[in-house]
């Protein structure tokens, strides 16, 4: 039969993890295929989940492709789709369709150091990328990770985030001051000037709110990146995934198919559409 | 292959495609013009153009991508999703404008590529179009010849008919449209010479009677690059009621919205389904968090039009408008595409 691009696989929440609780609710599921469906996909790329009765709603995959048991999202609660995948529970099945996007260039990094940029939520899609060039690590030189959250409590992968400080420098940055809290008190944009990462040699990748991602390739550019250096994701609303829908485009571009991972030297050169 | 039909044997040959579905032309119940199945009625061809272009038998405002349903055996819940395809029967488009057509030929580029949309092509791959050269006046916003399409224009058209007074010249441009002429092969003849050169006559006479023009539009597709953060779009869009007729009355038009449909909550029960929707609705694009790329009227008038005139021709070397001019004729304010146009090509002249 003809593949239908539109029709989801049925896919069973095998784990779920509150992330975050409260107002800014971040949870994070491991799904398996339900009927041992293929699902080859690149660091970067993203699936399109469902919720039968709610919609369909694009969300990054965090786990690395290496790792072929599960995949992993981890959703902040924002809208009725995400909203309805927090209240679902490990048994409970889910559509998945995909993979969507270009996903990370990693081949083409290989040798480089990677400096991983992420705010809030935007650890996700990063988090893909750091499992897998931790899983590739001799064909990557110095790794190190800059992240930050609005308070400690909006920190996502805390547990993981301990145990990879055993692995590369890691360094952590909340908004405002927490009488506990003995790292960085400030903006990631202000941290990345701070930690001064070197440009030689390395690609700095960066995911978050879109006026982080402005202010830390401000920064970047400060410490002598150049626009080829830098990687960013973009995001836009999505219906089709696939570039038929119409709504994601930045430009002549559909963020779903053509990006959402773009170079600063490619995305700066498109209109501000996100 | 070139054919000619007696005027007098064209119903005779529209009964002769019984193991069609037949589309033709009727007015509704509203007095409106519309594309409806012929049911083996009356076929009138007295209409220059529809409201609603055939665009909607290839590409439905409303269509059912699967069905769910949660089943409770015992005190076990299983879900099941169904995949719902179209059922679809040879079908022929009598009466589509050479326009139309050209329009199917955009939407093809659409619903291709890597990423192939079954349920248009299901539907595409079945359906032959049979045109008629626009011989009659044009409509008062026809522009067709300004984005490289004529009033008889063969793009995406099986068949085109041109009217010789008595007769219908028949082009015949595909397999498909061929089928057509042999399901009711005597009724057609071997055209005279002399046909030729009328049928010639005819079409130069029909591109003379446009009266719209849109010029340079291919510059102006370079131009429009340049143009993101004009001020003109403020200026154009000032008086847009955002009904979005503009985009859901065009031939060429295609966003939709991919959503499900609860028949009952409990137990589960519902389909997903496909709908048209237009990029001049403020929630097209806005975030969950509220934030909205295109946040205004001047940046959706500024989508509809870069995407016709310069995304779609950047990437697949057409422009995305056919020169119906319903978006003019219709459009509540008066909205019109080639007046902001011609504003962009005299830009800063």
């Amino acid at each position: 039969m003809e593949l239908n691009v539109y029709t989801p696989q049925l896919a069973k929440i095998v784990q779920t993890k509150d992330e975050v609780v409260g107002a800014r609710a971040i949870k994070t599921f491991r799904t398996e295929f339900a009927n041992g469906a293929r699902f080859d996909y690149r660091c970067g790329q993203c699936a399109m989940l469902s919720v039968f009765g709610k919609g369909e709603a694009m969300i990054s995959i965090s786990s690395s492709p290496l790792i072929k048991d599960y995949l992993q999202f981890s959703i902040l609660r924002t809208g009725r789709v995400t909203a309805a995948l927090h209240d679902m529970e490990v048994g409970d099945l889910i559509g998945v369709r995909g993979p969507y996007g270009n996903g990370f260039p990693m081949d083409a990094w290989q040798g480089k150091n990677l400096v991983f940029i992420g705010g809030g939520i935007g650890l996700a899609p990063l988090w893909s990328v750091v499992q897998t060039a931790l899983l590739r690590k001799s064909e990557f030189g110095a790794l190190s990770l800059i992240y930050g959250a609005r308070t400690s409590k909006d920190i996502v992968f805390k547990d993981e985030l301990a145990d990879l400080k055993g692995q590369m420098p890691v360094h952590l940055s909340i908004d405002v001051a927490e009488p506990d809290w003995k790292e960085f008190v400030g903006f990631v944009p202000t941290n990345v000037l701070e930690k001064k990462p070197s440009p030689a040699n390395t690609i700095a990748i960066t995911c978050g709110p879109p006026i982080m991602i402005k202010f830390v390739i401000k920064n970047l550019k400060d410490l002598k990146f150049e626009d080829e250096q830098i990687y960013t994701t973009v995001e836009n609303k999505m219906k089709c995934g696939i570039g038929k829908c119409g709504r994601c485009n930045i430009g002549f571009h559909y963020v779903c198919k053509d990006g959402p991972v773009y170079s600063w030297a490619d995305l700066k050169k498109l209109p501000q559409e996100y | 292959m070139e054919k000619i039909l007696a005027k007098k044997s064209f119903p005779q040959w529209v009964k002769k495609l019984d193991s069609w579905r037949v589309y033709i032309p009727r007015k509704d119940e509203e007095g409106r013009w519309n594309y409806f199945e012929a049911d083996g009625g009356e076929v009138s061809l007295d209409v220059l153009q529809t409201t609603l272009p055939p665009k909607k038998i290839l590409f439905p405002q409303r269509e059912v991508f699967l069905e769910f349903a949660k089943t409770l055996a015992g005190n076990r819940e299983t879900l099941e999703i169904k995949e719902v395809l179209p059922e679809v029967k040879p079908t022929v488009i009598i009466g589509a404008r050479p326009c139309e057509a050209r329009a199917a030929w955009m939407l093809d580029e659409v619903f291709g590529g890597e990423f192939k949309d079954v349920y248009y092509w299901k539907r595409r791959d079945q359906t032959t179009l049979v045109g008629f050269a626009c011989t009659t006046p044009p409509s008062e916003n026809c522009f067709c010849t300004s984005v490289e399409g004529s009033p008889h224009s063969e793009e995406g058209l099986d068949l085109l008919l041109t009217d010789l007074g008595d007769r219908y010249y028949v082009q015949s441009m595909t397999a498909k449209g061929e089928k057509l002429i042999s399901a009711a092969k005597a009724l057609f003849e071997e055209p005279k010479p002399e046909a030729k050169k009328q049928v010639k006559a005819a079409h130069a006479e029909s591109e003379k009677k446009i009266r719209r023009q849109l010029k340079d539009a291919r510059p102006i597709a370079q131009k429009l690059k340049g143009m993101f953060d004009s001020p003109l779009w403020d200026e154009e869009s000032m008086s847009c009621l955002r009904c979005g007729i503009c985009t859901y009355l065009c031939p060429s038009c295609h966003c939709f919205d991919i959503g499900d449909e609860v028949e009952s909550p409990s137990p589960l029960k519902g389909q997903r389904v496909r709908t048209w929707d237009t990029c001049q609705f403020p929630d097209f694009t806005m975030h969950s968090s509220g934030h909205n790329p295109r946040p205004d009227k001047a940046s959706r008038l500024r989508q509809r039009l870069l995407h016709k005139f310069q995304y779609f021709i950047q990437v697949y070397d057409k422009f995305m408008c056919v020169g119906c001019g319903r978006c003019i004729t219709l459009c509540p304010v008066g909205i019109d595409i080639i007046k902001v146009l011609d504003k962009v090509r005299d830009h800063g002249a």
